[in-house]
């Protein structure tokens, strides 16, 4: 009894600040949706509409667009982020001369802000000043302009995610593949296992937990991607690579939609929990796999 | 090779840190002003002065007041000359955050309708100005001048602003910002081009007319064309008109709708102000056949656009223009003085040409008769939010401004005029002969030139529109396609807003 006390009085302050910059907050803003409130409109001031807004969303073609975008780039980028991480990890694990540098130098764009790497492949490609522009036009006559082409731009986005976040996906999985018994690997080439075989029936199910946890966190990083593809494109050209974050904001922001903007955001991450909760089933049916 | 490999680790760790306290030491700091303000200057420079005193009986000694604006060569005056002025006249502080354009409005707007009082000035585009009134987050300036005589400065006189300043009243004619700029956006030209006999010549042979500032819409797309090509032949970098396209920006929107559509006749964004409509069937003109050839004229000038065109808002037009990279465009008449004069930042010092823009048959008469415009007569104020926490000391900071006195420098320093002396100032009259008579053609002809219409829902209007105008841009979309959605849109977020049925 007196260990439940002490468990609860040391939870208070995290229970206390998760009440206050958690819940409080989702609970304004699941509020907030059920109402029309737009400083721009003629009926000043909060409005009840009742689930209207919900309503709305399912037939605004923006929204459903910005949606199936962000969805179709978080795909992408975490399936190559992870295939590029694990063919990477796989060579670091190994021992090479300059292996210490090479993992230095490789995780520098971790430590970026990611304003800071949209504002340096800003830098890097915009039209008429930057160097990859420059030397695409000079040296292959290719015209790569962000502002003037939605595929140029949305790959663009794509290889700068892939850029920023690979090297987290390759050390979480280094980790993972540093943490492997080695016995298993050993004893199945003793038996005449191939490396293709030793890779695919030992390796991959014995970090699927870590891989699937590197897969969790960065689906849900990139589904939230707003502040290096704003500094980048501004969701450009046309709504190319307006992702659903980038679209809210635009919703919130400029319009001052606060009601409709606050049900996009309430919906987009129901859509979030339920991606989780998949994943975690899948995490938990792993796990029972293994047992 | 570990021993290196970590030599090399902790070398490359040192040459970050020191990268870093590079960068942070070597932040470019703003450019110190050409001149202090002289009248204004004198009225600041001595600490007994009215200021001082005011400020004293206003409990306003060592408070600090805080503003947003837009980075803007005025804005940055205001913050890099006159601040320090009044705080060495008065004692109160101004901290003026200028930042861009989006920021600017998104954390003035969020802090005065959550009425948290971070910002005791904000600045209120002549545009948005309609939105803030109906929201009441502005305190009426000329009452508070009435209620409280001590604070009102001698030398702050409303009848002098220029007729600019009806923009910043409402129905009852008083006043809620105080005026800092007022500027058209006109049409730049390279002037040493447009006068070189080779130019000319080619020109008129490839044409069959003289070389001269355009006055219609082909006049102009020849003369890009041929620049175009121009630079081509001759291995320049040189491009026929600038454009401010920017294909995620809400600058695009603004250049077609207060430039380019009003010079082909197309008024108020096309929308029918009886019945808040914006469809041609219901009597408005955003999808009307003029406002169609406005949108292919200008997506077409892309062609003749220097690349950065589509990353481009009123900034970048300025700095490409500035670079010498086009030779026609419609610039922002406030970057006009920095670009004509100014040769740390300008590569065509004396080289810019000033003219109206060209228009289409009937316009000019329009524009003439009051009924329309040729383009766009930008500008704004100074306001005083509601949610203000020193709204006295405030008060004071903005007839500081409003001092007839500190206009003629922040006149030079920003191309921008709000009180009808200023024109007159030597000061001015001797930089209007180095920017090809600038701003004697906004005297002269300011009056052709209008305003943002009074919208109250003016951004959420422009949200719903402007991804059309950036696909049309992009070429994703055929202009006629993306201005028939555009229309049926803006309807659609009319109604939503309570206008119309």
């Amino acid at each position: 009894m007196r260990s439940n006390r002490m468990g609860w009085g040391l939870l208070t302050p995290t229970l206390v600040v998760l009440a206050i910059f958690g819940f409080l907050p989702f609970f304004y803003v699941a509020y907030i949706g059920f109402f029309n409130w737009n400083a721009f409109s003629n009926q000043l001031g909060m409005q009840w509409a009742g689930v209207n807004n919900y309503r709305r969303l399912v037939f605004d073609p923006a929204f459903l667009d910005s949606m199936g975008r962000t969805i179709l780039f978080a795909f992408l980028a975490v399936t190559t982020e992870l295939a590029l991480g694990f063919l990477l990890a796989q060579t670091l694990v190994k021992s090479f001369p300059g292996r210490a540098v090479f993992r230095t130098i490789y995780t520098l764009p971790l430590i970026m802000a990611p304003i800071a790497v949209g504002a340096s492949w800003r830098l890097l490609t915009i039209p008429g000043f930057g160097p990859i522009p420059y030397f695409l036009d000079k040296w292959f006559g290719f015209d790569f302009n962000l502002g003037r082409y939605g595929t140029q731009a949305f790959i663009t986005v794509l290889v700068m995610d892939i850029w920023h976040w690979t090297p987290f996906v390759t050390l979480t999985l280094l980790a993972g593949l540093t943490a492997l018994p080695k016995e298993p690997n050993e004893q199945a080439m003793v038996d005449g296992a191939n490396r293709w075989q030793v890779f695919r029936y030992l390796t991959i199910p014995m970090m699927m937990p870590v891989l699937l946890t590197t897969i969790f966190i960065r689906l849900m990083d990139a589904l939230r991607i707003v502040d290096e593809v704003f500094m980048l494109t501004s969701g450009g050209p046309g709504t190319a690579t307006q992702f659903i974050g980038i679209h809210i904001y635009r919703v919130v922001v400029p319009k001052t939609d606060y009601g409709y903007g606050s049900a996009m955001s309430l919906l987009v991450l129901y859509f979030t929990i339920v991606l989780c909760w998949l994943l975690f089933i899948a995490m938990t049916q792993v796990g029972k796999q293994k047992e | 090779m570990r021993v290196s490999s970590r030599r090399l680790f902790s070398l490359l760790s040192v040459l970050i840190v020191l990268a870093m306290v590079l960068t942070a030491c070597t932040t470019v700091a703003p450019a110190a002003p050409a001149a202090a303000p002289a009248a204004g200057g004198e009225a600041a420079a001595s600490a007994d002065s009215w200021w001082a005193t005011a400020a004293e009986a206003a409990g306003c000694k060592d408070v600090t007041i805080k503003g947003i604006s837009e980075s803007t060569p005025p804005s940055n005056f205001s913050k890099d000359v006159l601040a320090p002025a009044f705080e060495a006249a008065s004692g109160i502080k101004v901290e003026l955050e200028t930042t861009s354009w989006d920021q600017m409005y998104s954390k003035a707007i969020n802090d005065m309708q959550a009425n948290t009082g971070i910002y005791d000035f904000v600045y209120i585009e002549q545009d948005i100005i309609y939105s803030y009134l109906a929201n009441k987050y502005l305190t009426n300036i000329s009452q508070m001048l009435k209620d409280n005589p001590e604070l009102a400065s001698p030398d702050f006189d409303l009848a002098k602003f220029t007729s600019f300043i009806d923009n910043f009243k409402d129905a009852n004619g008083d006043v809620f910002g105080v005026p800092m700029e007022a500027f058209i956006k006109v049409y730049l030209y390279r002037k040493d081009l447009f006068e070189d006999p080779a130019v000319q010549t080619a020109f008129k042979e490839k044409y069959g007319y003289d070389l001269a500032p355009a006055t219609t819409h082909q006049q102009y797309q020849d003369i890009a064309d041929f620049f175009t090509q121009w630079g081509k032949d001759n291995g320049e970098e040189l491009f026929g008109s600038t454009v401010q396209g920017n294909t995620g920006h809400s600058s695009s929107f603004y250049e077609f709708v207060e430039s380019i559509a009003p010079s082909f006749g197309v008024y108020n964004w096309g929308i029918n102000q009886e019945n808040w409509k914006a469809d041609v069937a219901n009597g408005g003109e955003m999808n009307s056949d003029k406002a169609k050839a406005a949108l292919t004229f200008w997506v077409g000038l892309l062609n003749d656009a220097p690349p950065e065109a589509t990353s481009s808002t009123w900034d970048e037009v300025a700095a490409s223009f500035a670079a010498g990279r086009a030779a026609q465009g419609w610039v922002y008449g406030e970057n006009a003085a920095w670009i004509a004069t100014n040769p740390e930042k300008s590569k065509i010092v004396g080289k810019v040409g000033v003219a109206l823009p060209p228009t289409a048959e009937g316009v000019m008469d329009d524009a003439k008769s009051g009924k329309g415009y040729i383009g766009y007569y930008d500008g704004g104020a100074y306001g005083l939010p509601v949610s203000s926490k020193n709204a006295k000391c405030t008060l004071l900071w903005l007839q500081y401004m409003g001092q007839e006195s500190v206009q003629a420098d922040w006149a030079v320093a920003g191309s921008r005029i709000v009180m009808n002396s200023t024109y007159d100032d030597p000061k001015v009259q001797e930089v209007d002969a180095k920017t090809d008579n600038y701003y004697t053609l906004m005297k002269e002809q300011g009056p052709l030139f209008r305003g943002a219409p009074p919208f109250p829902f003016h951004a959420a209007v422009r949200a719903v529109v402007e991804p059309f105008v950036w696909k049309a841009l992009t070429g994703e979309m055929t202009p006629s396609d993306a201005l028939d959605q555009a229309a049926a849109a803006a309807n659609a977020e009319l109604v939503n807003l309570g206008y119309g049925k």
